[in-house]
């Protein structure tokens, strides 16, 4: 399998004390790579990764904001516990629902499926940028238009 | 806008008036004076508003003068809560819990240090493991990893870190009781195993300073703080571990605000009411994580030690590199205050805030009875910290909190965009401060400039009387992630 190569969209959100990414993509499967991979990229070069190990995640959520907020700790975690960082990532299922709270608390109805591919982090041979400790719901976005995605989350660093 | 709706107090203070805003339940008190007031942000006022609308809240909603827009509530902030009516709130406490600061003194004068202060500061580079992706020298194993948090700064010293006479001089003497084990997630074993021990990035820092002023000599001394002497002061937290509780907690908390129809201006403030199952597993989760950071800085504060033996080769006697003091500033913890003329105990919380007990308080040790609680405000890596020492004042005006730090006036992006083309390590070794920084922007975003002056914030709270200034330390070495 190779490595699924994709325009990364992303900028990097200002403000005081931690730091944000607003991701877009022509549907949400591209804007929620793009959120993965602008987080990465805030960790490390991510060109100097490489493509040695594959991880797939499914993670499930009861409304789209959590599911991105779930997703992105997932990646976190996975980084923070063994190391294990992206240079790409495959969505293999999205799916987002809007939530509604009138609805059982526990229902879970978003939910996504992805594949990492990339390598455990060496301090040696990769740059040290941000120690991303969380993704947050500060001020958090996922906007669909008609053609068009757009995510905004802020992280704690 | 807002600002407009403030009335001022007095010289060091503002109100946020009960009716700022829909819901609030009391009104909130800022510490700033006209210097800091100039620096508030809106989002800051909006959120000290906010954390006033959260059931059976005591008293006003607090911001301290290094105040800063954080999550859900502001960086900065003191709530108190009452134990039947109150709620706890993961975002109160915040992300790095126990994130904190620990000081030590020694016999060594500056001059003498400043001889080999290169070397030192390589030495200890090597040897505290820090900036993203490091892995540390401890490998927990569950059943360790368990100990670590039930016993915290205990377990370390169990292990041969340190010395038992260290843990009088931490704040709780670096365990809380009530921890428990069982209730934290894999996850959150899994991010802590290969953590303990290291410093982490970002703002944390380990520093070699010197006493460079004096404002309080019976107290200094009595600290075992003398004019031109070295001090080293550690700031980190409970890293990986901490984070992932407070994530994991988050959603439980999100739920359950939800199952008891508590109205929040902002998710963000997620939290429980305080006698509930909800609340009591997060309360006992966040003892564990303070366990965990108490024990992460414990094992620091040897290592720093061991280096400075090899690298001067003295004995520890003449070195008298001893812990003056270790103090939480993201925590809550169940604390007796006065309210309206009662005792009462309320659940205090403390983001961003440093405990500041007056002489006198029985939850002060021993060695401390008499002079009152140390408090030690980090500056950023240029400037100056502060060591304080706590207030009765304090007690009546704030449950017995002051300031944590200078906090940020600019933004990660700003700073890097202004140190552009110049070498910050240079600057600062031009001042006469050596640098060794993991990540490949960080001193770029640690600069002095991109901080508010430490020294207008301690004067706020010196002023103010909720702490007293001791002794201002400058920085000759420091170690970022």
């Amino acid at each position: 399998m190779s490595v699924v190569s994709f325009n990364m969209t992303f900028e990097v959100l200002d403000i005081s004390g931690d730091i944000g990414i607003k991701a877009s993509g022509k549907t949400c499967e591209e804007a929620f790579v793009n959120a993965g991979m602008g987080m990465y990229s805030l960790i490390t070069d991510i060109g100097k990764i490489k493509d040695e190990k594959r991880m797939e995640i499914e993670v499930k959520a009861d409304s789209p904001e959590s599911l991105l907020v779930r997703y992105l700790n997932e990646l976190i975690f996975q980084f923070d516990a063994y190391g294990f960082i992206g240079r790409g990532i495959k969505i293999l299922d999205l799916r987002l629902m809007i939530s509604n709270l009138k609805t059982e608390i526990s229902n879970q109805q978003s939910s996504i499926k992805l594949k990492v591919f990339g390598e455990e982090f060496d301090s040696d041979r990769h740059e040290q940028g941000l120690l991303v400790k969380a993704a947050t719901y500060h001020n958090i976005k996922i906007e669909k238009r008609n053609d068009e995605c757009i995510i905004e989350v802020i992280f704690d660093i | 806008m807002s600002l407009e709706k403030l009335k001022r107090i007095d010289e060091n203070r503002l109100e946020v008036p009960k009716d700022y805003k829909e819901g609030m339940r009391t009104n909130g008190i800022i510490y700033v004076d006209s210097i800091l007031e100039k620096e508030l942000e809106s989002g800051s006022i909006e959120q000290v508003a906010n954390v006033a609308t959260l059931p059976g809240i005591v008293g006003a909603s607090m911001a301290m003068p290094d105040v800063h827009t954080g999550y859900g509530f502001p960086i900065g902030g003191v709530a108190a809560f009452d134990l039947k009516e109150g709620i706890i709130s993961p975002g109160g406490v915040g992300y790095d819990i126990n994130c904190g600061v620990r000081l030590l003194r020694s016999n060594l004068k500056k001059s003498f240090v400043l001889l080999r202060i290169k070397e030192l500061i390589d030495v200890l580079y090597n040897n505290i493991p820090s900036g993203v992706g490091s892995k540390g020298k401890i490998r927990l194993g569950p059943d360790d990893e368990e100990k670590v948090l039930l016993k915290g700064a205990r377990w370390a010293v169990d292990k041969g870190f340190g010395d038992a006479s260290d843990l009088e001089r931490i704040e709780s003497g670096g365990c809380m009781d009530g921890a428990d084990p069982s209730i934290i997630s894999s996850k959150a074993y899994e991010r802590g195993r290969a953590q303990q021990g290291t410093l982490g990035s970002g703002n944390h820092f380990l520093e070699v300073q010197y006493v460079d002023e004096i404002y309080d000599e019976k107290t200094a001394n009595a600290l075992g703080l003398f004019k031109d002497h070295i001090t080293v002061m550690i700031h980190t937290g409970s890293r990986g571990f901490g984070h992932q509780v407070c994530t994991d907690f988050l959603e439980v908390m999100s739920r359950a605000v939800r199952k008891y129809g508590i109205v929040l201006p902002d998710r963000e403030l997620a939290c429980a009411p305080f006698n509930s199952s909800e609340a009591k597993d997060y309360f006992a989760s966040m003892k564990a994580a303070a366990n965990y950071a108490w024990a992460n800085r414990q094992c620091l504060m040897h290592w720093t030690r061991e280096v400075f033996m090899s690298v001067f080769k003295i004995p520890p006697s003449e070195l008298g590199l001893t812990l003056i003091y270790d103090v939480a500033h993201n925590i809550a913890k169940i604390e007796e205050h006065i309210v309206n003329g009662q005792k009462k105990k309320l659940v205090v919380h403390r983001k961003g805030s440093t405990r500041a007990f007056p002489p006198g308080h029985p939850e002060l040790p021993a060695v401390y009875k008499n002079l009152g609680q140390p408090v030690l405000i980090p500056g950023d890596m240029g400037r100056a910290s502060f060591v304080l020492i706590g207030t009765e004042k304090a007690m009546k005006e704030t449950f017995g909190s002051t300031c944590h730090g200078a906090g940020r006036v600019m933004s990660r992006h700003q700073a890097i965009r202004q140190a552009k083309g110049r070498a910050i390590w240079r600057e600062m070794e031009d001042m006469g401060i050596i640098v060794r920084a993991a990540g490949r922007e960080t001193l770029a975003e640690e600069m002095s400039e991109a901080y508010k002056d430490i020294s207008n914030v301690v004067d706020v709270v010196h002023n103010a009387g909720i702490s007293k200034k001791v002794a201002k330390l400058k920085p000759i070495g420091v170690i970022k992630g």
